[in-house]
């Protein structure tokens, strides 16, 4: 027990904190505590008759279907990240951050309860959304791709050979690349399709502060990698990279067919094809960001997800500014430096 | 309903004559069928989307735009078509494609205004309005318009119709004319179409707002080429049966018991179902733990009467255009002080929390003086000490002494840690304003007589005026746009144009007087305040767009002495343009209650002497003589609405960045900096790479070395301009400013010490009012749309010195 592991899979429950080995998972910690939001901050009050006055049924069955993958998605993350990552990722900064990061996988599915509950008025549609992943084929295959990475890893107890330790390796890549990398950025561009539209703020709210937490994920569990990668080179052979090229096209297709689901009905502004080809964008960035090379060379072809990446500048007779932080430090002086 | 005639609008009306099909564009999609694009039209039938025509009808709005490619707007508005959508879908897709491509080039944000501007012409026309006074007659009939304006504009069809002037609209920019299309312009109670253009509209309020034809036109003149913007409730309401037309409202605190307390509630309800943003003291009540003898319990304090507000504001919903919003204002002595600075926090109790409301403080010198000393500082029962709101400077201060050392204070803590859990508060909910009491009333035209007390000041920190329990302030704002008043000489040289200054502050201020005489007032208390002191409040915008023009960097001392300079004439013509009003129609009621009656101006109450000191003292004396119609007339507001509309940067803020989006209640819109896109064009630098990197550094260009050094001064972004020097020049304006400013102070990741400094220089520098601090998230969305940095790039962050991990930190060593 005592002692720091050589590498950061070396199975254990390692406890030392100093000196600690990776400062960088620390100040992640410490970064996400900053970014502390709730649920009840998030103002509702124009979804509901944006619903009901300004959206066609095919627009709400693509909310209702969202909505529905976003209340079962953050579940099967958080599984994900207690049977597997939390086990075999031996640092206590480490844990420390996934800790921080399994409240913020409960804070959304709460938000996506709330929304549900707020969005769907019928008890008994309720209940068929909340069994999303039963009865909705769409959502279902994509849970069935979440479920397999999930399953075949919590078999491992321990990280002992080489196949075991990719086939970690596998499935931290898939939750961070494709399940938050893919799938929760192919759902946040739905949803700021809709706000480009000025539709459901409410939603578009809550959701800026989920994609804020989803990205610091997949930072640190893409920083996890890098980590291991550096300390254990020779994982990352040919066979691993056509396991992630593969796994990403499974991914890239999976969502697709959830494209084709919401989008079938018709809406305007937001094409299958466009969609196929951003996912096929985000793809190639993550792969460029685990050191592979790009698998599909396409451009980002929504433009309303240009605005996504530039500052907003709230005007608060409309909106609760959403960009305040938590944990602020130092004692009163008069002639500090501003 | 729609016509057939409006549903075919800009490009509808090219697709007959079946020209080829166009197959829907799915790039890098052979799994899914291509489909052949069919669009429905009004009366059911379905026609063949025609690529080349709409190629056509897009064109049409194009001229003068070499920078645009109808092509690439038309192809890519079919590409988020799908099959069977209607051609008004259609033509929402083409606006909505031009303007998603403004980031490449801003032109295509001149494409996007034009297609709007088209298809909201086809909307008016649709419904057989086609001229001015029939846009007002169409009002009329459907129960929208008052009388007045209805008689004005048929005495005077002919002249008004011929005065609309329609090449107006270009200039207004996408944001501008999408923000007057989407929330200004009148709409049909029941169909919601709108029955007024832009044209039509800015000339409806120019009307509402005169009292001759000759006014009407020069007001018209000024709105349509966004020189001079009433506030945004002007705009909602002039010419309309309920025409409440002021912005601000500051209610004196409810009397200690409950029937006060509900009345409040019932005002501030009143006050903002007709746009109007509420300020409210709540210095007189009662704090937790004092005695109820009624009922020998004790009270819970001030905060749950606070979250009744909270909710009642929140249900008030100003007739769909933007929620109620209200501002409560706390002394720092009242010993519920440090709940209230929590209200706003996002952890904790929730019945202890009050997410919509905004919260500031209103500080007396001596709780500064008492941080400067790090000394003690008593907390108080309002119950104990009923006479503190009514008192400031040397009265507030003995009375406070008094009171101390008569042993009645409920708590004493130290002064800074006070002042600490203010500056978390800024830093973490940006709420938590700090305005200055004494110098809020020392400065102040209406407290010449002893008993004359300034309660608070507004929702946006702009208004100082006095209230008591049976004057309710009221004040009706409206801003020039400073970047419209430029003029080029004849050598070709750029400078700010003070003659045109000069009237548009004459024609505002006479427009802004008038609104005190035709304004509807929700409840009594403000009539009887608003007819007595005829305050307005008179700002600006567009300070940016001047710099940006003249190339000045913000914080330049050329940009400083012109900001200043700028404020002097402002003040000085409006104080003329008052005279000559009081000279006309009368002075206010109240003219000789006031310390202009006593030759006393705003700059006197900051020891400043103007520039032109002969002009001065002539006008001094005039005021003394003929007095003034208004007795204040000068408030810098945010402008955040008009300014959109306007197509200028807020206030007198420095901008946020060179690339941000503003997210309104229409959708978000992204706005990229013309200037800067104009200065580097020539230079070849406006590229795809240059966009990529501003867009990954948040707006900023300090991380672009191969632009100019000069540049990277003018075009800094509030975040690399000091802060020092914001609240130097707000000094140097306030001057004069007989009312306020909205203050926003910007810190990327504050911390104590940094804000303690920051808000005790703005109170030495003797501002009576500051707003938001903004500041930026800890962390940040992952860029979805820019390319992942390379290897290299990312590696060399990795290196920087962790002194978390000194083994391996390589930088130290």
């Amino acid at each position: 027990m005592s002692g720091r592991p050589a590498r950061l899979l070396d199975p254990g429950l390692c406890l030392t904190l100093r000196p600690m080995a990776y400062p960088s998972f620390f100040e992640m910690y410490r970064a996400a505590i900053k970014n502390t939001w709730t649920v009840e901050e998030v103002d509702f009050s124009t979804d509901v008759s944006d619903l009901q006055t300004k959206m066609t049924d095919a627009e709400r069955h693509l909310v209702h279907r969202l909505v529905a993958f976003f209340a079962t998605g953050d579940s099967i993350v958080a599984n994900n990240l207690v049977l597997n990552l939390y086990r075999h990722i031996n640092a206590p900064e480490a844990r420390m951050y996934l800790s921080r990061q399994l409240y913020e996988e409960a804070l959304h599915v709460q938000f996506y309860l709330t929304l549900l509950d707020t969005y769907v008025a019928d008890p008994e549609e309720r209940h068929r959304a909340f069994a999303a992943v039963e009865n909705i084929p769409s959502i279902q295959k994509k849970a069935d791709f979440c479920l397999r990475w999930l399953e075949t890893t919590a078999e491992l107890n321990r990280l002992e050979t080489r196949p075991q330790r990719q086939q970690f390796l596998l499935n931290l890549i898939c939750f961070a690349g494709c399940v938050e990398g893919l799938f929760f950025f192919g759902a946040f561009a739905y949803v700021y399709f809709l706000r480009s539209r000025g539709l459901l703020h409410g939603l578009a709210g809550g959701t800026n502060w989920v994609f804020r937490d989803e990205s610091a994920h997949m930072a640190f569990a893409f920083e996890v990698a890098k980590t291991i990668r550096s300390e254990e080179a020779d994982l990352f052979d040919a066979d691993m990279r056509r396991a992630v090229r593969e796994m990403f096209d499974e991914a890239v297709a999976c969502e697709t067919q959830f494209a084709q689901d919401l989008l079938g009905q018709g809406v305007v502004g937001l094409s299958i094809g466009e969609v196929r080809q951003y996912l096929e964008f985000c793809a190639d960035q993550r792969l460029a960001t685990l050191g592979l090379p790009k698998q599909y060379g396409a451009r980002n072809p929504l433009a309303f997800m240009d605005l996504q990446d530039v500052q907003e500048v709230a005007n608060f007779f409309e909106r609760r500014v959403s960009a305040y932080q938590v944990g602020v430090v130092g004692e009163v002086t008069l002639d500090a430096a501003f | 309903m729609l016509t057939e005639t409006e549903i075919e609008g800009t490009t509808a009306t090219t697709m007959h004559n079946g020209a080829a099909p166009v197959r829907a564009r799915t790039p890098s999609d052979d799994a899914y069928p291509q489909t052949t694009m069919r669009v429905r039209k009004r009366n059911g039938s379905a026609e063949p989307v025609n690529v080349n025509k709409i190629v056509r009808a897009v064109g049409r709005s194009c001229v003068g735009l070499p920078e645009v490619d109808a092509l690439r707007v038309a192809t890519k508005t079919i590409s988020g078509l799908y099959d069977g959508a209607t051609t008004r879908e259609l033509d929402q897709l083409s606006i909505q494609t031009a303007a998603g491509l403004i980031f490449e080039e801003p032109q295509y944000a001149r494409l996007a205004a034009r297609l709007l501007a088209t298809y909201i012409d086809k909307e008016v026309r649709g419904q057989e309005i086609h001229a001015f006074s029939q846009s007002v007659l169409t009002a009329q009939k459907l129960g929208l318009a008052n009388e007045r304006l209805t008689t004005f504009v048929s005495n005077n069809a002919r002249k008004l119709n011929d005065a609309i002037t329609v090449e107006r609209d270009r200039e207004l920019e996408y944001f501008g004319l999408r923000t007057v299309y989407d929330r200004y312009l009148l709409r049909h109670p029941k169909n919601r179409l709108v029955i007024e253009t832009p044209q039509q509209f800015f000339l409806r309020i120019a009307c509402a707002l005169s009292e001759n034809i000759a006014e009407a036109l020069e007001l018209y003149r000024l709105f349509s080429t966004l020189e001079y913007l009433p506030s945004s409730p002007t705009m909602f309401n002039a010419g309309t049966r309920h025409e409440q037309l002021s912005s601000c409202f500051l209610l004196d605190s409810p009397e200690d018991h409950l029937a006060g307390i509900y009345q409040k509630y019932a005002d501030a309800a009143m006050l903002s179902k007709f746009s109007g943003g509420i300020g409210l003291a709540y210095h007189r009540v009662r704090s937790r733990g004092s005695l109820i003898e009624s009922t020998n319990g004790h009270s819970n304090g001030i905060v749950p009467w606070l979250k009744t507000l909270d909710a009642s504001v929140a249900a008030v919903n100003q007739g769909g255009k933007r929620k109620g919003a209200c501002c409560v204002y706390l002394e720092p002595w009242h010993a519920d002080i440090e709940d209230f600075l929590a209200m706003r926090e996002n952890t904790g109790d929730e019945a202890s929390r009050t997410h919509n409301l905004n919260l500031a403080n209103w500080i007396p010198d001596l709780f500064m003086q008492r941080v400067e000393a790090d000394a003690d500082w008593s907390l108080f029962d309002p119950k104990v000490v009923p006479t503190f709101p009514d008192l400031y400077g040397d009265d507030f201060a003995h009375a406070y002494a008094e009171a101390e050392q008569a042993g009645v204070a409920v708590k004493t803590v130290k002064a800074r840690e006070l002042y600490a859990r203010m500056m978390r508060s800024l830093a973490q909910t940006g709420n938590g304003w700090m305005t200055f009491k004494d110098k809020s009333n020392r400065a102040c035209n209406q407290t010449a007589l002893p008993g004359r007390t300034v309660h608070l000041s507004n929702l946006c920190t702009e208004i100082i005026e006095v209230t008591s329990g049976s004057e309710t302030a009221v004040c009706n704002l409206g801003s020039i746009n400073l970047g419209r008043h430029l003029v080029r000489s004849a050598e070709g040289g750029l400078s700010f144009d003070f003659e045109k200054l000069a009237r548009t502050v004459r024609t505002a201020v006479r427009q802004l007087d008038q609104v005190i005489d035709l304004n509807y007032y929700p409840i009594p208390s403000t009539e009887a305040s608003n007819l007595r002191w005829r305050p307005v409040g008179l700002g600006v915008m567009g300070l940016q767009d001047v710099f940006f023009q003249l190339r000045l960097p913000f914080d330049a001392p050329a940009a400083r002495a012109l900001s200043q300079q700028i404020a002097e004439e402002i003040y000085f013509h409006a104080l003329t343009a008052s005279a000559d009003l009081a000279v006309e129609k009368g002075r206010h009621p109240s003219f000789e209650e006031t310390r202009a009656a006593r030759g006393e101006l705003q700059f006197d109450a900051w020891g400043v002497t103007p520039v032109d000191t002969a002009r001065w003292e002539a006008l001094r004396a005039r005021v003394r003589l003929v007095g003034l119609r208004n007795s204040l007339l000068v408030a810098i507001a945010p402008t955040a609405t008009i300014a959109s509309i306007a197509g200028c940067y807020e206030c007198i803020e420095p901008q946020v960045s060179n690339l941000f989006k503003r997210e309104t209640l229409s959708g978000d819109f992204l706005q990229v900096n013309r200037y800067l896109v104009a200065e580097l064009k020539p230079l070849g630098l406006w590229t795809e790479n240059t966009r990529a990197r501003l867009k990954m550094a948040e707006g900023s260009i300090q991380a672009l070395p191969e632009l100019p050094e000069e540049l990277r001064t003018i075009y800094r972004t509030v975040w690399e301009v000091p802060m020092r020097s914001l609240i130097d020049m707000a000094a140097d304006r306030g001057a004069f400013i007989d009312q306020s400013q909205s203050l926003n102070l910007f810190a990327e990741s504050p911390n104590i010490g940094q804000l303690s400094s920051m808000y005790f220089h703005a109170w030495k520098q003797g501002l009576k009012t500051t707003y938001y601090l903004r500041s930026r998230p800890a962390t940040r969305i992952a860029k979805a749309t820019v390319e992942a940095p390379t290897a290299a790039s990312a590696d060399a962050s990795a290196v920087a010195c962790s002194l978390e991990n000194p083994e391996s930190c390589e930088a130290c060593q």
